[in-house]
Order: C-alpha cells, then sequence, then structure tokens
C-alpha cells in the first residue's frame, strides 16, 4: 500500500522517542545510550590499561618496586625513567621513578616484565593536566595511584 | 469557566476601558493595536525559543539521546535558546564584498517580515484573533507567497552560486506547492462557506465542539492530508527541506548570512512552522473548538500536536530528491486536490439535494 514504508519508518522512530523514558536503560540495549559523563561514568573494563601505578608491599606499606630497571630496559618508547633505589639485597627498594605519561603507549610490556609484580596498569582514565611537566609522575604519585587502583579491588583481575 | 474562557478578552476589555478615560478614541485604537501587535510578535517569539528547544529535545529523543541540557542552571537545558541568542546577536556581521548589499541585507527582514504578517489573521481563541478580515484565508495565502521573494533576494543578494541554486530551487518548490496548498484549503472554505478564518471555525462548533473538518471522510481528511504535505513543503521543514540541503548546497539560500542576519531566518522559519500549524488547525482540526477546555488551550494543543508531528517527520523521513520533489507536487499533489475539490463539490450539491446542509 502506498506510504506503508513511510507508516513504518514513523512507528520505529515514535517507538525510540518512548523507549527513551519508559522501561529502558543501555544494559536493555534500548532507550537512551548518552552516559552524562561528569556525573555518570562507566566503569571500565577489568583489562583496561590506564596510568600505570605502584603497589604497595603489604609488609612495609612501602613501594614493591626493587629498582632493578627491568621496566625500563622493557619499555618500547622510553617513558620510564630515572629509577634509584637504596638498600642491598632482599632490602632494596626503590627511591625515585619517573614515568612520563605522555609519551607512555600503554601497552602493558612493563607490568609483563616486572619481576617482583610490583606495577601495574591501574584504570586512572583522566588524565588530562595543564603543563607539559605535569605529565611526569613521580614514585609518589605513582604509589598514590596504586593505593587507589588496590582499594577498588581490581589488583588481581 | 466562562472568565477563563474569555480571560484575554476581558483583558482586553479592562485596558481599553483604563486607557479611555483619558485619553481620546482614536489614540485609544492605536495603542490598542499597537499593544495586541507586540503581543503577538513577542508571544510568537518566545514559543519560537522554546520550540528550537523543543526540537532538539525531540529528535534527540528520537535518535536515543538527551539533546541539549546543560546551558544554564534551569534543568533540561531550559536556557539553551537564550544562550543560542545571545551568540546570534554576538556573532560578527559579514556582509561578501561582491553581494547586492541593499538586496542582501534586505531579504531576512522581508523573511520576517512576511511571517510575522501572517500572525495577525490567526485565530488563537475565541474572538482571540489580530485583524478578523472578511478575506481572511486569500490574505494569509498572498502573504505566505511573499517569502519565496524573500528566499530568492537571499540567493541572489549574496553573490554565491550555492546560495543563488538554494534560492532558486525554494522559489521553485514554493511556486510549485502553493497549488496544492490552495487546493485543499478551498475545500475548507468549501465546507464551512466563508473566508474569514473565525468564521471556519464556527463552522466546525458542532457534534460537542468535535466537528472537525479533518473528519468529514475522505474529503475533509484527504484536504487535511495534502494541506500538511504541501505545508510542509511551505516552510522548508523536513522531508522537504530541498532548498536548505546541507549535503547537497551546504546551507542553500542563507550560507552567506550570519549573526543575527542568519537568526531572523531561523526565527521566520519556526514562525512560518507555527503559523501553518495554526492554519491547519483552523481550517481542519477545528480551530479553538474542543470540548470542557479553554479555546485558547484547545488551540495551542493542535498547534503543538502538529508541531510534533512536523519533528518526529524530521526525525524519520530522508530528504526527497528535487525531482521527486516536483514529482509529488505536480503529479500527485495537484491532482488529488483538484480531484477532491471536485467531490467536495459534488458532495455538497447532493446534500443540499437530499436537504441535509
Amino acid at each position: 500500500m502506498l506510504g506503508l514504508g513511510i507508516a513504518k519508518g514513523l512507528a520505529v522512530t515514535l517507538n525510540h522517542f518512548r523507549k527513551t523514558y519508559f522501561g529502558s536503560g543501555p544494559s536493555k540495549g534500548r532507550g537512551l545510550f548518552t552516559v552524562q559523563y561528569p556525573e555518570e561514568r562507566l566503569a571500565p573494563l577489568a583489562r583496561f590499561r590506564g596510568s600505570l601505578a605502584h603497589l604497595a608491599d603489604p609488609e612495609t606499606g612501602g613501594p614493591r618496586c626493587t629498582a632493578c630497571r627491568i621496566c625500563e630496559r622493557t619499555c618500547p618508547v622510553g617513558c620510564i625513567s630515572g629509577i634509584e633505589g637504596e638498600g642491598r639485597g632482599r632490602e632494596r627498594r626503590a627511591t625515585q621513578y619517573l614515568y612520563n605519561i605522555g609519551e607512555c603507549l600503554f601497552c602493558g610490556l612493563c607490568v609483563e616484565a616486572c619481576p617482583f609484580e610490583a606495577i601495574a596498569m591501574s584504570h586512572e582514565y583522566e588524565l588530562a593536566t595543564y603543563s607539559h611537566d605535569a605529565l611526569v609522575y613521580d614514585l609518589r604519585k605513582l604509589a598514590e595511584i596504586g593505593k587507589k587502583y588496590a582499594l577498588e579491588g581490581k589488583e588481581e583481575a | 469557566m466562562a472568565a477563563l474562557n474569555d480571560l484575554f478578552l476581558n483583558l482586553q476589555r479592562w485596558f481599553v476601558g483604563l486607557l479611555a478615560r483619558f485619553l481620546p478614541d482614536w489614540l485609544v485604537m492605536v495603542i490598542s493595536m499597537l499593544v495586541v501587535s507586540v503581543m503577538l510578535i513577542v508571544t510568537a517569539l518566545v514559543i519560537v525559543l522554546w520550540l528550537t528547544w523543543l526540537e532538539r529535545k525531540i529528535v534527540g529523543r528520537i535518535q536515543d539521546r538527551y539533546g541539549a541540557n546543560r546551558a544554564g542552571f534551569l534543568p533540561f537545558g531550559l536556557l539553551q535558546p537564550i544562550a543560542d541568542a545571545v551568540k546570534f546577536l554576538t556573532k560578527e556581521d559579514i556582509v561578501p564584498r561582491e553581494a547586492d548589499k541593499v538586496v542582501h541585507l534586505l531579504a531576512p527582514v522581508l523573511m520576517l517580515g512576511a511571517s510575522v504578517m501572517l500572525l495577525a489573521v490567526v485565530p488563537f481563541g475565541k474572538g482571540m484573533i489580530g485583524a478578523d478580515i472578511d478575506i481572511g484565508i486569500l490574505y494569509l495565502v498572498a502573504m505566505s507567497s511573499l517569502s519565496a521573494i524573500g528566499l530568492l533576494m537571499a540567493g541572489w543578494g549574496s553573490n554565491n552560486k550555492y546560495s543563488l541554486l538554494g534560492g532558486m530551487r525554494a522559489v521553485a518548490m514554493l511556486l510549485s506547492y502553493e497549488i496544492p496548498m490552495g487546493l485543499s484549503i478551498v475545500v475548507a472554505v468549501m465546507l464551512s462557506k466563508s473566508l474569514s478564518m473565525q468564521r471556519i471555525v464556527e463552522a466546525q462548533g458542532g457534534w460537542f465542539g468535535l466537528r472537525w473538518f479533518a473528519f468529514f471522510f475522505p474529503v475533509g481528511t484527504l484536504a487535511f492530508l495534502t494541506y500538511f504535505v504541501s505545508a510542509l513543503a511551505e516552510v522548508n521543514r523536513s522531508p522537504f527541506d530541498i532548498p536548505e540541503a546541507d549535503s547537497e548546497i551546504v546551507a542553500g539560500y542563507f550560507i552567506e548570512y550570519s549573526g543575527i542576519k542568519f537568526g531572523l531566518f531561523f526565527f521566520a522559519e519556526y514562525v512560518n512552522a507555527i503559523v501553518v500549524s495554526s492554519v491547519a488547525t483552523t481550517l481542519f482540526l477545528g480551530g479553538w473548538q474542543g470540548p470542557i477546555l479553554p479555546p485558547y488551550v484547545w488551540f495551542f494543543l493542535k498547534v503543538f500536536a502538529l508541531l510534533f508531528v512536523m519533528m518526529w517527520f524530521r526525525g524519520t523521513l530522508p530528504r526527497l530528491r528535487i525531482d521527486q520533489l516536483m514529482g509529488l507536487a505536480w503529479k500527485v499533489l495537484v491532482p488529488v486536490g483538484l480531484a477532491n475539490v471536485m467531490l467536495t463539490g459534488l458532495g455538497i450539491a447532493i446534500f443540499r439535494a437530499l436537504g441535509w446542509a
């Protein structure tokens, strides 16, 4: 019949219009899909790779990192630098660790290479800054991110 | 209830009575005319501002998103139109170097003037009409044709190939669609035996205010549909937005317009949309007639229902090609309109012979 196609199309759009108000949600695959970002956030997937983070040693509370510099040598873009450590043997712990997130490509090879599981790719993704200098994270900042990441309880994911 | 029905009329009467105490008659008349026209324009402005917001919300919802919901401190983005208006007013006013300056600057003014003048004969409620002239419909058709000149002026005056193309398309389209529009108006005129907007509405008064011409199957229904389709084309609304087809000729006739000149075009377009919805309401949906609610409420309910349908169409239908557009006007709407006029005449003659009308 003439005009049936138009009627079908109108029914489809009206249905979408209706579903944005009644009995719907992004989880059901219909309705409003927009996430109102500053107020609403999507949880990152467990395997999501955000900023690098230093995990805390459960015994001392300090960094687990022993400043062995394997991550620095593994990094394909060289965004990890300035690693310094103190102590000898099993007591050795990192005192400084510079991570330039502006250069990082979030490949996660450093985490793979780490023999002590001292670092992890966190779920931190709001990484904008006002200056280039602020893109270089030091050990304290990385430990903070790690603490937050551990609190989210996704460390083992 | 009666007080509510005549609220605006009584307000006007009270105001005129107040003035008549200390002003001569002619001055009272001039002032009341001025007040009414200013009220019409301001009301139209306010409605248009939030109509753009409504359109963005509705089209957004159709596309599974929120639409404007950020501007200002009010919820739902209610202040978005204000932000838009401020932006229109503060943008740089550019006139192309090779443009025909007078024509270029005059075109938006003419467009807006033509569409605002249409508001004068729209009956918003019982007795709520700017000028109740006996040939209201004729005036309306004549004034709405003026916008074709404005479009061509904008297209020519900008001295840009896209704008000229848009202007030509606009004029071709408007001239074609005026004919089916006129033919469907004729049906309403034949059914009501009057050219006055007020009397056309009054003719649809029976059946508890539901004796609308759109329910006069098949002639009235058909006339309503052809009127609505050609009205969509008249006001350049989707799916007939050929004159400003963004994907083909960028923005058509107003490609060179910036700032408030573009704002005027935009405003005129929305006023036109309101006017054609009002006219469709007046001619086929019983105007302000309806049970229980006050007349002006009924009128605006119907107008906004039609405006919603327009936005719904915009969210649904793709644009017609220019040849399909002309084909629809000349091969479908005009023959249907002519047949409809004949059928209406025949029907009226038969009804009269049987003594029913």
